[in-house]
Formats: C-alpha cells, sequence, structure tokens
C-alpha cells in the first residue's frame, strides 16, 4: 500500500497498490468505511491475481475524488 | 489498472538523487524485485497480518523516539482485537490530521476486524506490528527492525501480509 510512487519504484516489492492520496491518507477520509473496505479488498484482491513480481496496482480515484466523497459524507453525518 | 514498474514514468526521477546527495545512503534503490510468493490456500483460509510504519501503538506501550536523529529500529506489537480507542499514534513525520479523527484512515484495524468476522478473511494474526518511518540508516534498519519484525510476523503464524509504510 504506497502513496509514493517513485519510492515503491525504487525498493521494488512483488506487489503493490498505488493510492494517489495524500501521506498519511492510505485508506481515504474519516468515517469513509466503504471505500476504506474498496481499498483494502482492492490489495487483497492485486494479492491473488498478480501474475509476476513488480506489479503496480493504480486505485482508481484521485484525492480530490476521495476528498469530495468524505465531504459528502461528513454533512450527513 | 495494473502495470508493471518498468512501464510507469517516474514522476521526480531527480529526486532520489539529490536527497542521496544531501543524505548520502539514506534513500534505498534495490536493482532486482522481490520473488513473487504465490497465496497457497483461499483468502477465506488465510492468516493475514498488517504491518505499518505509522507508529500506531497501544496506549501506555513505550513511545516511539520520534525525535532521534538517526531512528527508532524497535517495533511494537498492536493486538488485533483491540479497538480504535485502545491505540495512539506516536510518529511526527507525516499528517495525521485525518487518523487523528479516524485512525482507519492509516490502521484500518476496525476494517480488517469486520473482513474477518465476515470470513472474507481467514483470520488475523494475533499481533499486528507498528514502527516509525524517517530511519536514516537504512542498511541498519534491514539488518535489524525489518529482520526482528519478519520474525515476529512468522511467530505469529501469518500467511500473507499487507504493509503499510506511512
Amino acid at each position: 500500500m504506497t502513496v509514493a510512487l517513485d519510492v515503491t519504484e525504487h525498493c521494488k516489492p512483488p506487489r503493490s497498490v498505488f493510492l494517489p492520496f495524500m501521506m498519511g491518507h492510505h485508506f481515504g477520509v474519516p468515517f469513509h468505511r466503504e471505500l476504506q473496505l474498496r481499498i483494502i479488498l482492492a490489495a487483497l484482491d492485486h494479492l491473488i491475481k498478480t501474475e509476476r513480481s513488480g506489479e503496480i496496482h493504480l486505485f482508481p480515484m484521485t484525492w480530490a475524488q476521495v476528498r469530495q466523497e468524505g465531504k459528502v459524507l461528513e454533512a450527513e453525518l | 489498472m495494473t502495470a508493471p514498474s518498468d512501464e510507469i514514468k517516474q514522476l521526480r526521477p531527480e529526486l532520489w538523487e539529490t536527497i542521496n546527495e544531501r543524505y548520502p545512503g539514506s534513500m534505498i534503490t534495490k536493482t532486482d524485485f522481490v520473488p513473487l510468493a504465490r497465496l497457497s490456500k483461499l483468502l477465506s483460509q488465510t492468516r493475514l497480518t498488517f504491518v505499518s510504519s505509522a507508529g500506531i501503538q497501544p496506549r501506555g506501550s513505550m513511545p516511539f523516539d520520534v525525535v532521534h536523529p538517526v531512528g527508532d529500529f524497535s517495533f511494537r506489537r498492536v493486538p488485533s482485537a483491540l479497538s480504535v480507542s485502545d491505540l495512539e499514534i506516536h510518529q511526527i513525520k507525516y499528517p495525521t490530521t485525518g487518523a487523528l479523527r479516524d485512525l482507519n484512515v492509516i490502521f484500518p484495524i476496525e476494517r480488517l476486524q469486520e473482513l474477518a468476522a465476515e470470513g472474507l478473511i481467514g483470520e488475523l494474526t494475533p499481533n499486528f506490528f507498528s514502527f516509525i518511518g524517517y530511519q536514516m540508516d537504512p542498511e541498519h534498519f534491514e539488518q535489524t527492525l525489518a529482520e526482528d519484525i519478519a520474525d515476529a510476523v512468522v511467530s505469529d503464524g501469518a500467511e500473507a501480509a499487507l504493509l503499510c509504510p506511512a
């Protein structure tokens, strides 16, 4: 689970999930349970499906999208 | 989307060299990928652990030394059955604005407990493992702390691990 793609590329782990989020927020934003689960499930899916060492799964959301979802969620709380 | 690492363009190709010029040896560069170890059983039968450099620790345990100029090469066991209110953060090198409101944004202990309870994951190891990043002697880090954590993970019977560098 990484928010620093260049660091991960230098360390060369066998499999990784890149989350283009703010440092310290690998699993998204506070109280967004569904997103936190989705990110863990993406990692577990990648754990199973990786074909060769070095594959990086690019999580398909931007930090801006995640923050927006967080704002909407918190407004509803 | 999934891509081999060598097909992804470096975002900041010069940064690595710059940091290494200022702090020699502080940044790790590996020449070979770690060999791929495939999961040998179904996820629903697998014992999973979580390893984090977020400086999470049980309340009341010895705080990490977050101001040591070289680093703190110790780790903490975090019982996987604890609740978020039993935990605290001792690290100042990453933004904790989200984690201080909901620890799951960096240490998703509640989500992992839920997935294990649902049976999607076979079970969790008795402990998760936590240390602090910003270690300025990566060679010493690899030879001591990384080995110590690896031994502890094996001792807990982990069959798969999620690693989360904060």
